[in-house]
């Protein structure tokens, strides 16, 4: 479970104070689907660098299940980040001169898992995104789909709890972008992990467990989908 | 992380940018180059030193001379009192300048100085001519032998080098008319010799009436003509002295006969620039050293192989620490190009440290890929440059030592042991170099680095 206390992200001082999120709450349950929506500009996205442990919060706190995510050191976060969570762009963020699976190895080499775990775990994951056969491909060769699901191979390869996209359709056709999101939820429900959806698109956000709405740095609502899981 | 991963991640990101981690390496590789032959020269040019030493010189005897200046550190500050002791010499250049020489006065003190074993005359004498039957006759400069020469011999044998024998350098083979120095061992040579002053002559031409006719005549001075058994001939010498004259080696006796014939009556007689004295137990460096403070304290300048050797090696040294101070001029300028090509790197790569830290790879560990980065660029340009000019050194070492003159002795000498601490040093500079690229690496805020397109 994500609980996010009275959170607030404060930027410059003085005249140039802007204030990013303002007394954010709210809790994010285990294994399931939220997706956090809101305009360019509302701070949706620093709201996610927050729960993520990529950025500080000024005032407030992040409990990821007990766990006070910034009373750790930065090396503790560091390591949280490379067992716990992944992540998922809307640029992919893929090295177009690696292959697919070098590309897929790389959060196993940060969290120094021994060679041979690491080519069966990056087979299970390319596997389960569909890309088996690509493996000694470069990422620079794959199709734009291809290049996220290779993205999305290498967020599940290390087995995290929470599930982090940033508009993981944004650069996509209808679609693939469809094809994306399914397998994301897919992958919710068979590895059990939450899957935080950060979004401008109310369709896409409607299809989770929660919808947490954030506006002008402030949450302006949250809603709960009574139909739990869309197809 | 893995050290073998950071490591595999390093090679790849400098092979996927070639031309650049080569032209920074290649930076390395001049400076690398520059001190590998310097290393290399300075080698040579000791044990050449030390080979010239070990065969013309003798560790137990010191070179004794009247005139403390004349191994260039007596005092120059008020010019030398004038006595009979004084001869003229040449100094490089052409200069002729006075010099004082020793007296058999002197040799008589020098041998009662305590542990002075024997004295030895090793003054060397220019004869008239050497000269063979029905050839054309040469110069020659007729040199004693010293039991401690150890000289490359092409024919014969140094024991054969009696008092009427010479050891013929292989110069003179040719033009005496000799096919081979097999054939010439056993075979005579003749050494004139010409008095400087026909004393006698002179005087009998004055008791005769002066005529001046006479004593023109006298002037005329006489030789003396010799003939001597070929005892060996000698390989073209590693010269230390550029051979101007071919140098004949003869017996002590020998040459001192010769010398004596040629300067009876004049100035010169029984007068040298230098001796060699022999000290007993010289093998013990404190003897030695004793001996030498007891010789000098007698007003007499004394030197002793091993200051010769310093001496040699001094100006080797200087000439080494001047390439040297390039070669690291070199190597801190290719410094600057790490660092410069890392900052490149580093901002090309912004978004995949951002990935990398996003993905919680720790701070250290982006440092070290970056810093193992520059090291294999820093061991790639030392290992071209070492390499190459190794290669260079070999290659050329051949035609250089025929230009110079060093027979069989190489210019450069390699060793591993050197190159291999030259390589680890650049490898740690280059870390060292590395660090501030690296530093801003990990630095890198991965929010905005993600945020890069």
């Amino acid at each position: 479970m994500i609980t996010v206390k009275q959170l607030s992200k404060v930027y410059g001082k003085g005249e140039g104070l802007f204030t990013a999120l303002q007394n954010i709450d709210f809790t994010i349950p285990t294994g399931s689907t939220v997706a956090i929506i809101g305009k360019s500009g509302s701070g949706k996205s620093t709201l996610m660098h927050i729960i993520s442990g990529l950025d500080h919060p000024t005032a407030g706190q992040v409990l990821i299940d007990s766990t006070d995510l910034y009373a750790m050191r930065p090396r503790e976060i560091d390591e949280f980040r490379a067992t716990q969570m992944s992540f998922i762009f809307q640029a992919f963020f893929v090295e177009a001169n690696q292959t697919a699976f070098q590309n897929v190895a790389l959060p196993l080499e940060i969290s120094g898992v021994a060679l041979r775990e690491r080519k069966k775990l990056v087979a299970e994951a390319l596997d389960a995104v569909g890309l088996l056969d690509k493996s000694m491909v470069l990422a620079g060769n794959l199709s734009g789909g291809q290049k996220q699901r290779l993205a999305v191979a290498r967020a599940i390869v290390n087995k995290p709890t929470i599930l982090f996209a940033d508009e993981p359709t944004g650069n996509l056709d209808s679609a693939t972008g469809e094809s994306i999101m399914a397998l994301l939820f897919e992958l919710n429900r068979t590895l059990g992990c939450t899957l935080v959806l950060v979004t401008h698109d109310n369709d896409l956000a409607r299809r989770c467990q929660q919808q947490i709405t954030i506006k002008d740095g402030q949450v302006s609502s949250i809603k709960s989908t009574s139909d739990r899981r869309a197809k | 992380m893995r050290y073998q991963d950071l490591l595999r991640r390093s090679v790849r990101n400098l092979l996927s940018a070639k031309a650049r981690t080569l032209l920074t390496a290649g930076a390395i590789a001049v400076g690398t180059f520059a001190l590998t032959l310097t290393l290399g020269a300075s080698n040579g040019a000791r044990s050449y030193v030390n080979k010239i030493i070990n065969s013309n010189f003798d560790p137990t005897e010191l070179v004794v001379t009247k005139d403390t200046r004349a191994f260039g550190n007596g005092d120059n500050s008020t010019p030398p009192e004038y006595d009979g002791s004084f001869g003229s010499t040449l100094v490089p250049g052409g200069l002729e300048t006075q010099i004082k020489r020793l007296s058999d006065d002197d040799l008589t003190k020098l041998k009662a100085i305590p542990g002075v074993q024997e004295v030895r005359i090793a003054n060397s004498v220019s004869v008239q001519y050497i000269t063979a039957p029905g050839q054309r006759k040469y110069v020659a400069t007729v040199v004693p032998f010293s039991p401690a020469q150890k000289p490359d011999l092409l024919a014969g044998s140094v024991t054969q080098l009696n008092e009427n024998a010479v050891l013929l350098p292989e110069g003179f083979l040719k033009v005496l008319g000799f096919d081979t120095a097999a054939a010439a061992v056993g075979k005579k040579v003749t050494i004139a010799v010409q008095k400087q002053v026909d004393q006698t002559g002179i005087v009998s031409a004055l008791t005769q009436g002066g005529a001046p006719n006479a004593i023109a005549d006298a002037q005329m001075r006489p030789s003396m003509h010799k003939d001597y058994t070929i005892a060996a001939v000698a390989k073209k010498p590693t010269a230390i002295i550029s051979a101007s004259e071919f140098i004949v080696y003869a017996q002590p006796k020998t040459a001192q006969a010769l010398r004596d014939y040629k300067t009876t009556g004049s100035s010169d007689y029984h007068r040298y620039l230098a001796v060699n004295a022999k000290i007993r137990n010289g093998g013990d460096k404190a003897t030695l050293t004793l001996v030498q403070k007891r010789i000098k304290a007698l007003g007499y300048g004394a030197q002793s192989v091993e200051d010769t050797q310093k001496f040699l090696t001094q100006i080797v040294s200087v000439l080494q620490g001047i390439v040297t101070a390039f070669g690291f001029i070199a190597i801190v300028a290719s410094l600057f190009g790490i660092i410069n090509t890392m900052y490149i790197s580093v901002l090309q790569r912004t978004r995949e440290i951002g990935l990398m830290k996003a993905l919680g790879m720790h701070k250290k560990d982006i440092t070290k890929l970056f810093r193992i980065e520059a090291a294999l660029i820093g061991l790639l340009g030392g290992l071209i440059g070492a390499v190459s000019a190794v290669l260079f050194g070999t290659a050329l070492n051949p035609t250089i030592a025929q230009k110079l003159n060093l027979g069989d002795q190489r210019l450069l000498e390699f060793q591993l042991g050197q190159i291999v601490i030259l390589i680890g040093v650049l490898v740690l500079v280059a870390t060292l170099a590395g660090l501030f690229p690296a530093r801003k690496a990990s630095q890198l805020d991965p929010i905005q680095a993600l945020r890069t397109e």
